[in-house]
């Protein structure tokens, strides 16, 4: 299951390990803003990632990163078709459940990517 | 490994009908009233049963406090689960939500288990005028809450994002101290570690296999000992798994028996939990259970005419998104519809995986009340007995050394 040490890019593992500790701090803003940072490193490491396909249904078609949670930290409208994942803040505030949610999403989405 | 039911309280349409007919949903509510009394004298260990609102076909369990309540009187041991409580406040207010669980765990003599959650379909979030993107921030706030309204007294108050109160004492306080075992609803990996996070039990909607199940129990365990910072003043550490459920004396006869319910449970669900079609539905017009049929026309998924399939190749065919798969895996792979032998084999793998609680899903779809009756009864004499000798023998010993070195109250029923 993943771990922040499973993470082979130095400066990605760093990320998680900077989220978990915002997280025991009760930091969630924090820890939100720098899954965002993790997410968009993970995306430099893995460009590859930016038009992933899953096909939950056969001929049905969706973006991997349409599953990224949706708690605040959207992708802008529009920007995951043209394969261009762009993220905007929705809110100001965050709970620390959806922080753990974007950590949990993006850790193992690394992971299982090698990155 | 224990062992429950699950009740949505699954009440298709009549084929070709616009509208149930006029006794029908008095018929599922006593049934199940009889079912689980039965279960209780078996010896099986738990009920949970679901909060949906508006839900036609899929789910006629809109206050399950109610059906809790008359359980708690006509039941010596089983515990009384919910799965879950919608805790945003516009569904449910923190206080009165308190109140109910812990006037239950009274009536009960303290053997409620309190799971809560947040919703998903549009039907719910539209009708109560839930937000969804704040959601989950709610479903957090009032969770954290309701306990402490439990514990406090008097509950020193709260000025929050989603509701406020002055200071109170909310009354009653429950049987059970600090408050009932805390639960989430797991639909996905990242809520089974965000509840091994908050220390709370994960309530697995997925029909997890026992291999997904074995990876999960590792982490969760280790998330509880190691990084856990509980939501509530006791840690529930447990994980639960759904799977479909029917017997017979033959294979023959348990899938026959089983008949629509799983394929109907998976239609259902996703009809609901899919924004198209959950957002456009026409209350009280539709008739979903025809829609089924048509549908099932086209796929063949009816578990009586596509007989057992190898687990191979189920796995083989399975969608890659989770929640896709989920659906996939309710209707096709019945993982506790069989024989005795064939039942008891299946459940062994997941007793092998360290599971803490399989809950059955018996009523779904237009499964037939004796049938669920017969299955409950053939489980409870024939194959319950042996593992509730391993789970006192083996499966607390384990448990003990897991969480041996955490160090906080843990109020688990497990």
């Amino acid at each position: 299951m993943p771990r922040p040490d499973q993470v082979q890019d130095p400066e990605l593992r760093n990320l998680f390990e900077q989220a978990q500790g915002s997280m025991k701090s009760g930091l969630a803003n924090d820890a939100v803003q720098t899954l965002v940072d993790a997410l968009h490193r993970l995306l430099e490491l893995k460009p590859e990632l930016a038009s992933e396909q899953l096909e939950p249904r056969p001929g049905w078609k969706m973006h991997f990163l349409s599953r990224w949670p949706q708690l605040g930290a959207n992708f802008v409208k529009g920007s995951l078709d043209k394969n261009e994942p762009e993220i905007e803040f929705v809110k100001e505030n965050f709970a620390l459940s959806e922080a753990i949610t974007y950590y949990e999403f993006t850790l193992e989405t690394a992971i299982k990517r090698g990155a | 490994m224990k062992f429950g039911l699950f009740y949505e309280l699954q009440l298709p349409k009549p084929a070709g009908h616009p509208q149930w007919d006029p006794d029908d949903e008095l018929k599922i509510y006593h049934d199940m009233l009889d079912q689980v009394e039965l279960a209780d004298s078996l010896g099986f260990d738990y009920v949970f049963e679901v909060e949906h609102h508006f839900l036609e076909e899929y789910s006629h369990s809109s206050a399950p406090e109610m059906m809790m309540a008359a359980l708690s009187q006509r039941t010596k041991n089983i515990r009384l689960g919910h799965g879950i409580v919608l805790m945003p406040p516009g569904y449910n207010h923190p206080a009165r939500v308190a109140e109910r669980i812990a006037a239950l765990d009274l009536l009960s003599n303290g053997r409620v288990e309190f799971g809560t959650g947040e919703s998903a379909s549009t039907m719910e979030l539209g009708g109560f005028e839930v937000d969804r993107a704040d959601k989950k921030a709610m479903w957090e706030e009032c969770t954290r809450e309701a306990a402490n309204m439990m514990v406090q007294t008097p509950y020193q108050g709260y000025q929050g994002q989603f509701f406020s109160m002055p200071p109170r004492n909310v009354i009653p306080k429950p049987r059970q101290t600090p408050h009932p075992p805390l639960w989430v609803a797991a639909s996905r990996r990242e809520t089974t570690m965000l509840a091994a996070r908050f220390g709370m039990g994960s309530l697995g909607f997925g029909f997890e296999t026992p291999e997904e199940l074995s990876e999960r129990t590792d982490e969760y365990y280790r998330i509880i000992r190691e990084e856990c910072y509980p939501i509530g003043h006791a840690i529930n550490a447990g994980l639960a798994v759904l799977t479909t459920f029917m017997m017979g004396k033959t294979d023959e006869e348990a899938l026959e028996r089983s008949a629509n319910g799983p394929a109907f449970f998976s239609h259902s669900l996703g009809y609901y939990y899919n924004p198209i079609t959950g957002g456009k539905h026409q209350p009280g017009e539709k008739n979903i259970y025809d829609s089924f049929l048509e549908a099932n026309k086209k796929q063949n998924t009816l578990s009586a005419a596509t007989g057992f399939v190898k687990e191979e190749d189920i796995r083989k065919d399975e969608p890659d998104e989770e929640v896709q798969r989920a659906l996939y895996r309710a209707a096709r792979s019945g993982t506790a519809v069989g024989t005795v032998d064939r039942v008891r084999d299946m459940l062994k793998t997941y007793e092998d995986n360290h599971l803490d609680v399989m809950i059955f899903v018996a009523q779904c779809g237009d499964r037939k009340h004796e049938h669920i009756m017969e299955s409950i009864e053939l489980f409870g004499k024939e194959i319950l007995p042996e593992f509730k000798e391993r789970h006192e023998r083996d499966h607390t010993a384990w448990r003990a050394e897991q969480l041996a070195p955490v160090d906080f109250p843990i109020n688990s029923s497990i």
